[in-house]
Order: structure tokens, then C-alpha cells, then sequence
């Protein structure tokens, strides 16, 4: 599963190669009636991209069922798991519990929890690659970022690499979101090569139908062979949209958190590697900051 | 948000209601009703949160259907009978209709799914004004209405108290304890409506009276979460003292104001020959007692270990609603003893 792709929306001369060719007959479009995007996302070929063939449908009977037990199994853990308390975990556990490890790497298995992904999906040619550590503890992000941009005419900018976290599923593939209000703070532990990462938090965003919005901060990763134990406080965390930094900030709100996601997108071809240890969350009594940004008043009176 | 439209905003909420209450027609009670919704959608978006959009897209839909079903039913009426006048409405089935629009709007069971969501989606402000003042607009014409679906009222009062108590025990999150509150306390409003609107509105003005007060409560300790509490009584050792009688009162315990209703609402339940039903919202009751009990743990009752080794939060502002606070919570916790006076009150 790949992100979706960062395509923005075309110029009306480009539409004539994405709508079917009846379409072309009708008068042309005004700006008030252009296709959604989510349609031309989902069908738009940038130039010079090979035309995606639709895999063929593989039945298979024994996976089927296998799966139909594993979500039945899900589903008796959860109906069994609400008598044990919020989220299956006492509620003495939710009251008194001061650090949760969310994510670790301990094997193979951690792996297929997180999607990596680059520039290549828009036709770059930075490489991301995701693999065990040496010694079987840590997860290894590497690969190497290339600025050089694709040749289709259209995109100005390239050279990203990501990995983020999948949404965890309840049976039968439900979305399932983390309550992490109990914390206020991101514990990580990583072993980078001295360059700036971004860390994104994506929140559920299906209601508001602003599904790019992510929550950033920064990691400037220290390099050299000691590991790196870094403390971010949730209220450090910006919105931005599309890679843009939005003027109406506001805290983010814990209680259905998606994704997290670390992006390297310093604009400095070469190789790049990242060692995680584990992802948490922690509480920080000491930190007692809600939001680290003021809130100026926009377009003023005076 | 500008001070003006706030004004606004307000002086519509309340327009919405008051145009609900003084209507006989049920035109004009859909046009209150939808008035009441269209103006607080604004207010729950003041924060531009995608939280508070969910919720707020959430309640319109919600609200909207529910305020198309009544229109559809008074409509239907109109054409088959030719009444539009609210109390002069006696098919069983156009009651049945109107009953469950009425119970989509206040969040009975099993039309209540929505309120957790919304509820959690809201400030503490929003919150007390969804909680209290958006319930009246729908009782007040839930009590117009003849009684002609004995069953279908008790069926929405027991699910709701049922419910409103299971579904609270899983929660950590105290806007969403909250709303199964709400949905429990209406439950009981619901179960003796149609034998006595009187009693009906002692226990609506009990539960408002104790669910602002608690919301309050929440709002001065600025806490959302049972976590939070563990820590309030840093904050206002005073209130913390206080707050677990206020929450008892709402689980309904003497000798607490909250005991007054549910005690007479038994009783009336009884005189009806609905002993079954008063006991299984008495058993219902309990349940939501544990939750109340759980808030109360985790605020007063113990202190928990953790270290404070950072800056204390934050004390008591000069301006907070300190007042409003004082008269509310003296009035959960120790009006009990005027159950006769309040009866008297609202039998008049």
C-alpha cells in the first residue's frame, strides 16, 4: 500500500487526456464544473508514467477462510476484552500508566506494520528501503534522495522519502484510531546520520474532509554511532496541509490519532539511513504547555 | 468569534426554543426546532478543529432527519386528518412517528449513537449548552403529545436508561461518560412522561441543575479526561471536595438532590402497575452509579503516585463562574428535603 499520489490538479488542457473521449464532444468545462479531485487522482497518469494494468483477481479459498477466522478471533477479543476494561486494559492500567511503548521492532513481523514509501510514485528516483536492523532489535530505513525531478513538464520540486505507520484495524478491517490523551509527550529512540527528519502525525480527518491534514515537527538526528532518546511534546506539533503550514493552528488532539510517519525532504542529494528502536508516548507532568504557538489575529482592523 | 455574532448566536438559540415551546402547530414547532439546531452549529465550530467539524457535522445530520421525520409526520397528518394542532394529534402510529423523530433529537436509545461522538467533539461550553438547554425544545413537545404508545415510551426509557449506564462503564474520556449520562437521565424523563409531565419536568430541571454543575466542575478543573482528575485536587481542593457529592446526585443516591426524581419517578411507575419496568430501572441505576463512583475515585478519594516534581497547573483565575457554580451545586446537593415544595411547583 502506497501513499496516495501528490498529484495537483491539472491545467483544463491536461484534463483532454484524462476524461474518456466521448466527454471530449461536450462543450468545454467551466471552471465551476471540474471533475473532483479524488477522481482525478485516482485516474490521472502523470506524462511518461507506464499505464498501470489492473491486477487479475486471485481467489483463494483457504486464505478466505483463514482470514474469516482471524477476524471472528479479533472479534471475541473485543467483545471479551470490553469486560476487561477501556481498549481491553484495566482502567487502573489507563489511570496510572506514564509511558506505552506503541511501536517496536523485535522482528520481521514489526516490519510489515509500516509502509515505506518515495518520490518515485510521482516519477522520481529517490530509493526508501526498510529492513531489520543487525542486530534484530531496531527497524533500518535507508536508501538514498535524489532532487533530480521527473520530466513531465509539470513537477517543480522532488526528492522525499517516507515511512509511516499503517491504521490499525478492528475485525473485519474496521478502522480502529489510538487514544494516546493520556499522554503528552513522543519518546523515541533512533540512531540517524545527522540530517533533518519531519515527524507526521495524522490524525482522523474523515468528517472534516481535509484528509492531508498532518500535524509536523522536526528531528534533527545527531549522526555517529551513540543513539539518539528524543522527547517531543505534542503541543510542539504544527498543522500543516500539503506540505503547507497552515495559519490557523490549533493543538492536536490526541484521542483519534491514525499515523505517524517519519520523512526525510532536506533537499540534499546522497544516501540517508535511520535506525528506530521503538515509538512511544510518554507523560511529562512537568510539561504543562498546551499549545507552543501563538495565535496572532489575522487581517487586523488597524 | 466576534462578540456580536455571539450575541446573535445566543439570542437564536434561545428564540429556537422559546419558539418551540409557545407553538401549538407543528410547523412552527419544526421551525423552532431547526432554528435551535442551525444556531448552535456555529458555536460548536468556533474552534476550527477537525474534532469540532465531525461533531457538528455529526449533530446536523442527526438533528436535520430528525426534524424531516417530524415535518414528514406532521405533514401527513395534516393531509390525512387535516390537524396540524399539536395536542389534537391521536393516531397512534403519526405518535409512534413524531416519538421516535423526538427521541432521535434528545439521543434516546437506540437512537443515541451520535451523542458520544458529538459530545467529545465539543469544548465544556458547548457541551453544557448540548447537554441542557438543546434537550428542552423536544421534551417540551414530547410532553404535548397525547400518551397513545404506552409501550414504545417505556421501551425508549428502559433502553435508554440500560445503555446509558452499560455504555459509560468503558470510557475514559469524561465528555463521553457525560453523554451516557445525559441519554440515562432522559431515559428515566422518558419512562414517566405520559403518566405524569409534571414529574417529568422536576426530574429535567433536576438533571439540568446537576449536569451544568458538573460540567462546570469540569470546565474549572479543566479536565477531559479520568487522568486529568487524578491531579485536580492541585488545582482547587475545595472544589474536588464537592464535585463527588454532585456526581453522586447525578447517579441519584440520598440524601442528594438527584434522589428526588427517581424516587418519585419509582413511585409513580408503581402506582401505574409498571413494578417490572420501575425495577429494571432501578437495576439500570446502578450502573451508571459505578461510573459516577469511578470519577469520584480517581478525583477524591485516592491520591495517586506520581511524582509532581514540575510547576503546580495552574490556581483559579479572578473571573471564573464561581457564583453560578456555588448556586448550582448547593442546589444538587441539598434540596431534598423541599421534594414537597417542588412538587407543589410543578403541578402548578
Amino acid at each position: 500500500m502506497s501513499l496516495p499520489k501528490l498529484a495537483r490538479l491539472p491545467s483544463a488542457r491536461l484534463l483532454t487526456s484524462v476524461l474518456p473521449h466521448h466527454q471530449l464532444l461536450l462543450p468545454p468545462l467551466s471552471p465551476l464544473t471540474i471533475p473532483c479531485r479524488t477522481k482525478i487522482q485516482q485516474d490521472y497518469r502523470r506524462p511518461g508514467q507506464p499505464i498501470q494494468k489492473e491486477p487479475p483477481l486471485n481467489f483463494n479459498f483457504s486464505k478466505g477462510i483463514k482470514n474469516i477466522k482471524k477476524h471472528f478471533m479479533l472479534m471475541k477479543d473485543e467483545f471479551f476484552g470490553r469486560f476487561v476494561g477501556p481498549q481491553g486494559k484495566p482502567l487502573i492500567e489507563h489511570i496510572l500508566e506514564q509511558n506505552l511503548v506503541i511501536w517496536e521492532f523485535r522482528g520481521p513481523e514489526s516490519l510489515k506494520q509500516w509502509t515505506v514509501s518515495s518520490d518515485q510514485e510521482i516519477g522520481g528516483q529517490s530509493e526508501a528501503h526498510l529492513k531489520m536492523g543487525r542486530n534484530v532489535n531496531t527497524c533500518f530505513l535507508h536508501g538514498k534522495l535524489c532532487t533530480t525531478t521527473p520530466r513531465d513538464g509539470e513537477t517543480r520540486y522532488s526528492g522525499y522519502c517516507n515511512m509511516r505507520s499503517k491504521i490499525p484495524k478492528a475485525s473485519f478491517d474496521r478502522k480502529k484510531h489510538y487514544d494516546w490523551t493520556s499522554f503528552n509527550t513522543l519518546h523515541l529512540r533512533v540512531r540517524g546520520d545527522g540530517r533533518p527528519w519531519m515527524i507526521n502525525i495524522a490524525t482522523e480527518t474523515y468528517f472534516s474532509h481535509q484528509k492531508d491534514d498532518i500535524y509536523t515537527y522536526f528531528l534533527y538526528t545527531r549522526g555517529g554511532p551513540y543513539w539518539q532518546e528524543v522527547k517531543i511534546p505534542f503541543s510542539k506539533f504544527f498543522l500543516s496541509h500539503r506540505g503547507r503550514i497552515q495559519d490557523d493552528q490549533h493543538p492536536i488532539w490526541l484521542d483519534k490519532v491514525n499515523t505517524i510517519g517519519f520523512t526525510l525532504g532536506d533537499k540534499a542529494e546522497g544516501h540517508f539511513q535511520l535506525e528506530v528502536d521503538f515509538v512511544a508516548v510518554c507523560k511529562d507532568y512537568a510539561h504543562t504547555e498546551e499549545f507552543a504557538y501563538e495565535m496572532y489575529e489575522r487581517n487586523p482592523k488597524n | 468569534m466576534s462578540p456580536y455574532v455571539l450575541v446573535l448566536l445566543l439570542f437564536t438559540l434561545g428564540l429556537g426554543t422559546t419558539l418551540a415551546f409557545v407553538s401549538s402547530h407543528w410547523l412552527l414547532a419544526w421551525v423552532g426546532l431547526e432554528i435551535n439546531t442551525l444556531a448552535i452549529l456555529p458555536l460548536m465550530v468556533r474552534n476550527h478543529h477537525p474534532r469540532a467539524v465531525e461533531a457538528a457535522t455529526k449533530y446536523f445530520l442527526i438533528q436535520a432527519g430528525g426534524a424531516a421525520v417530524l415535518l414528514f409526520a406532521g405533514v401527513t397528518n395534516a393531509w390525512l386528518t387535516g390537524q396540524w394542532g399539536i395536542q389534537q394529534a391521536t393516531s397512534p402510529i403519526f405518535i409512534g412517528v413524531i416519538s421516535i423523530a423526538l427521541a432521535l433529537k434528545l439521543g434516546l436509545a437506540p437512537l443515541h449513537s451520535w451523542m458520544p461522538e458529538v459530545f467529545q467533539g465539543l469544548d465544556l461550553n458547548t457541551g453544557l449548552v448540548l447537554a441542557t438547554w438543546q434537550k428542552l425544545a423536544p421534551l417540551a413537545l414530547l410532553f404535548q403529545i397525547q400518551p397513545a404508545n404506552s409501550p414504545l415510551l417505556i421501551f425508549l426509557g428502559l433502553a435508554s436508561t440500560l445503555i446509558g449506564g452499560w455504555g459509560g462503564l468503558n470510557q475514559t474520556q469524561l465528555r463521553k461518560i457525560l453523554a451516557y449520562s445525559s441519554i440515562a437521565q432522559l431515559g428515566w424523563v422518558v419512562l414517566v412522561v405520559q403518566f405524569s409531565p409534571s414529574l417529568a419536568t422536576l426530574a429535567v430541571l433536576v438533571y439540568i441543575v446537576a449536569a451544568a454543575a458538573t460540567f462546570i466542575i469540569l470546565k474549572l478543573v479543566k479536565s477531559t479526561n479520568i487522568n486529568m482528575l487524578a491531579v485536580s485536587w492541585a488545582k482547587s481542593p475545595a472544589l474536588v471536595a464537592m464535585a463527588p457529592l454532585v456526581f453522586l446526585s447525578l447517579a441519584g443516591l440520598p440524601p442528594l438532590t438527584g434522589f428526588m426524581p427517581k424516587w418519585l419517578i419509582i413511585e409513580e411507575l408503581s402506582k401505574q402497575g409498571l413494578g417490572p419496568a420501575a425495577t429494571l430501572a432501578v437495576l439500570t441505576a446502578l450502573l451508571s452509579l459505578y461510573y459516577y463512583l469511578r470519577i469520584t475515585y480517581a478525583m477524591t478519594l485516592t491520591m495517586f503516585p506520581n511524582n509532581f516534581s514540575g510547576v503546580p497547573p495552574w490556581r483559579l483565575r479572578p473571573l471564573q463562574l464561581t457564583f453560578p457554580l456555588a448556586c448550582l451545586v448547593t442546589g444538587t446537593i441539598s434540596v431534598l428535603p423541599l421534594t414537597p415544595a417542588a412538587i407543589a411547583l410543578v403541578a402548578l
